[in-house]
């Protein structure tokens, strides 16, 4: 029915937090046994790889982890969680030395030798430290191939499907996982486990994560109960490629830096709008350019494919082909002149601030369960500075492999040193659980996918309403009825993707109903979450984060916790007689 | 343009490795359309238990790489209208690994020869130091800058005759990956990964044919890396060192 399988620590994802989990785990304990299972390739999922801008650390030169902290929580519109926030800052330092010196990475440099630091946005320092516009791709090549080099256990394509605790329900005893290749279940027992799945908010019609994230792992921690914050808070970019129906390029990112560059957007009819709603023109922050756009198309003021253009070619289609290269080759190889014409563009689904309540050592409500990356909410409030997600997911997976390695060798806490026996009738529920579809009558999951990314798109997006989210809510419940009515055509289990495809929409319906819900008990407007019935901020002093959590009957309970301001107060700053930006001073 | 009722013939690799055939899909075609596109329609529409592998969309994580038309390409980068041939199109896993099911193949070898090439940095300094100045007008940083934008999609390994030939041969990337880091200053171990790569599997078995020169997706030159770590082997073969 099922293998069985035992590790010391196991880790789900191979994104920067689980590789650096794995590298700290070996090197704190070299003789526990350390196993990564991924749902693609090691090192060629997810979304560390597809990094673009940068790392955001304060390397000193005028700058400070204090300014950088600051940064974060102006930036996260004062809802981020502090002391994660600080750590955060305070050990990118550490971080992105131990990638240059450790791991071998190379990052830009000066003609004088020392690190190139960009500006990026909504910082008041030039402090990105980058690989020319392909920086993921550098951090995820090099820590790939010093995990594979070392004693660590891979279980590629192995999808994780269930937490199941132990006999006693108060722990962790393990993960359930399919392995896909095969069609086989397998359950893994680990004495201490790191969720590091990595978010990704592909329930929207544009979205920029890779095809693999499905948001899994949230699910599971929801269904173990577990409160996730912050839920409401997706981040959307406001340029992604569109390309028509059925293209799987449509909705990744054309980089931020074009409209810094000087490039225009223009409707269908080729007007510059960007004026029309802010004096920054193009140049706006990504919220109020991906509100613009998005208004725009609610108008109908669109291209043949429903968005808008972007347009280079007034700045010299041979400039624009030197200064991006990478972008308008890629724009290239997909059929579109992004030197010389004009390529259309939508905003896309990003990054997902919310995800499971956890303290600054990645520790979650139950014992042995730890959660670093995209899955942690918390240490990006209510929008994410671009170049804090790859900061947080390295600093923050390290940070869980050594805590891990501690719990795990730690010889005064029993609870912790030893494998679990789990709940046995859990594990057959889950396996019983994954093969539903299998028992229905074959439907077209593929038709019910765009359902969800169109209903998501249309009532709970970029701008919401009280009457939008209640009927996205409504329509979600259509949808999660309807797929589980909707089976497979065919009996086979193995490298099966149509199984693979409805077990993610079961786990995007899942959080997309969280994601609604925390979106209508947040009633005001912050960060990412923008609502036209309530467009102000609200009271900073009052400030609140959502948090979701599942109960034993699968009920939905949301409600409102205060900000804990254990740093900095609203109003006060840690830079005292410090000039406000430092922005072109450095390097 | 495009008749928009245009439809293209495609045959796809269906079954695992040696045991298999192509089968035929008709698929509708589109102005914009690439090869994993076209995959994703029949799997989708046609063929749902149809085995094929993607992330990220965007020839960043080098997963979708397949035989088209007979060349390995980043199915996620190609489009239709550039390989087309008669309306037509034949789509492989790559060749040079096994396949686990239709277009998945198992890259474990091509990632075993990586490593097995010393294709990872042997740190000199720890997170408690300063980070390195190097300039990057270094002429070794240079070398290595100029080679190390590989995404390991085995593009390249799919198109080496020497490695049809002989499987024990590291093949393009893990030398390319050898080459750069015999370049890093920063790096301790060059000697021992000198005798690795002028080893058996090593960069003497290479003959220069350009393939993986002609069909890298991302115009790195894997053959000129390889030909310095010739230069790297003979010069210590005469000299005894460095």
């Amino acid at each position: 029915m099922f293998e069985r399988h035992d590790t010391d620590v196991l880790i789900i994802g191979a994104g920067g937090a689980g590789l650096f989990s794995a590298l700290h785990a070996k090197k704190a304990a070299p003789d526990l046994k350390v196993t990564i299972a991924v749902k693609g390739l090691l090192g060629k999922c997810g979304c560390t790889r597809m990094v673009q801008g940068g790392y955001n650390v304060a390397l000193g030169k005028g700058d400070s982890v204090e300014r950088h902290f600051m940064d974060t929580i102006i930036g996260g519109k004062w809802l981020p969680h502090q002391a994660m926030a600080w750590r955060l800052c305070e050990q990118a330092v550490v971080r992105v030395r131990e990638l240059e010196n450790e791991i071998g990475c190379f990052f830009d440099r000066m003609p004088d030798g020392s690190l190139h630091q960009k500006a990026f946005a909504g910082q008041t320092y030039d402090r990105t430290v980058h690989k020319g516009d392909l920086t993921g791709i550098e951090i995820i090549n090099r820590l790939m191939e010093q995990v594979l080099s070392r004693d660590v256990e891979k279980l590629e394509e192995h999808r994780a499907l269930a937490f199941i605790k132990s006999k006693s329900g108060d722990e962790l005893a393990g993960v359930l996982f399919v392995d896909m290749r095969r069609g086989v279940f397998r359950f893994v027992r680990a004495k201490s486990v790191l969720m590091a799945t990595g978010g990704g908010p592909t329930m929207y019609r544009y979205h920029t994560p890779s095809g693999d994230k499905s948001m899994d792992g949230l699910a599971m921690a929801s269904r173990l109960g577990l409160p996730l914050r912050d839920m409401e808070m997706v981040q959307f970019h406001p340029t992604g490629l569109l390309g028509g129906e059925g293209t799987r390029m449509t909705g990744t990112v054309l980089e931020e830096g074009l409209r810094g560059a000087g490039g225009h957007l223009l409707d269908g009819n080729g007007r510059r709008f960007m004026f029309d709603y802010d004096e920054k023109g193009e140049r706006a922050t990504r919220d109020i350019v991906s509100r613009a756009i998005y208004d725009e198309m609610r108008k109908g003021h669109t291209t043949p494919n429903g968005g808008v253009y972007i347009a280079m070619s007034h700045l010299g289609p041979e400039d624009v082909r030197k200064r991006f290269k990478g972008m308008v080759k890629r724009c290239a190889d997909c059929g579109f002149d992004l030197a010389g014409g004009r390529v259309e563009v939508v905003p896309t689904a990003h990054y997902l601030m919310g995800g499971v309540i956890c303290d600054p050592d990645t520790r979650t409500e139950i014992p042995g369960l730890h959660v670093a990356g995209e899955d942690a909410g918390g240490a990006h409030g209510s929008n994410r500075l671009g170049g804090n997600g790859v900061a947080n997911s390295t600093v923050y997976g390290g940070i869980s492999g050594d805590v891990m390695a501690a719990d795990v060798t730690a010889r005064g806490d029993q609870s912790l040193s030893g494998l679990r026996d789990p709940d046995e009738d859990a594990i057959k529920f889950e396996i019983d659980r994954a093969l539903h579809p299998f028992m229905k009558k074959p439907g077209d999951v593929h038709a019910l996918r765009r359902q969800l990314m169109d209903l998501m798109w249309d009532d709970v997006g970029v701008m919401r309403t009280s009457e939008g989210l209640q009927r996205g809510m409504d329509r979600l419940k259509d949808v999660r009825a309807e797929l589980l009515e909707t089976g497979l055509a065919d009996s086979e289990t193995r490298y099966n993707m149509t199984w693979h495809d409805w077990l993610n929409l079961r786990s995007l319906v899942e959080m997309s109903q969280v994601i609604a819900s925390a979106g209508m008990w947040r009633e005001n407007s912050r960060g990412a979450h923008f609502r036209e019935d309530f467009p102000d901020s609200g009271d900073l002093e009052s400030s609140y984060f959502t948090v979701a959590r599942f109960d034993e009957t699968g009920d939905l309970a949301i409600s409102r916790e205060p900000v804990d301001f254990s740093i900095v107060k609203p109003g006060e700053t840690l830079l005292k007689d410090e000039p406000e930006t430092l922005v072109g001073q450095s390097n | 343009m495009e008749n928009i009722n245009r439809k293209l013939k495609v045959r796809v690799w269906r079954g695992t490795q040696g045991d298999g055939t192509f089968s035929t899909y008709e698929v509708p075609a589109q102005e914009s359309q690439t090869i994993l596109d076209v995959v994703t329609w029949i799997q989708q529409y046609a063929e749902p238990t149809l085995a094929y592998r993607f992330a990220c969309r965007v020839g960043m994580c080098g997963s979708c790489a397949m035989n088209v038309n007979g060349i390995p390409r980043w199915t996620c980068r190609t489009h239709v209208q550039k390989v087309l041939e008669d309306g037509e199109l034949e789509i492989a896993p790559l060749r040079n690994l096994p396949v686990v099911k239709d277009l998945v193949t198992d890259m474990s070898e091509f990632f075993d020869k990586w490593v097995g090439a010393e294709g990872r940095f042997h740190p000199s300094a720890t997170r408690d130091d300063e980070i390195a100045a190097i300039s990057p007008a270094d002429p070794k940083r240079a070398n290595a800058n100029a080679a190390i934008e590989c995404i390991n999609c085995a593009v390249c390994y799919s198109a080496c005759d020497t490695i049809a030939q002989n499987p024990a041969y590291f093949g393009p990337a893990a030398l390319n990956r050898a080459w750069t880091l015999q370049n890093d200053e920063r790096d301790t171990a060059f000697k021992s990964r000198l005798e690795t790569i002028s080893g058996r599997g090593g960069c003497t078995n290479c003959h220069s044919h350009q393939s993986c020169m002609t069909y890298c997706p991302n115009e790195l030159n894997p053959t000129e890396s390889i030909a310095g770590l010739k230069r790297m082997t003979t010069r210590s073969f005469l000299f005894g060192g460095r």
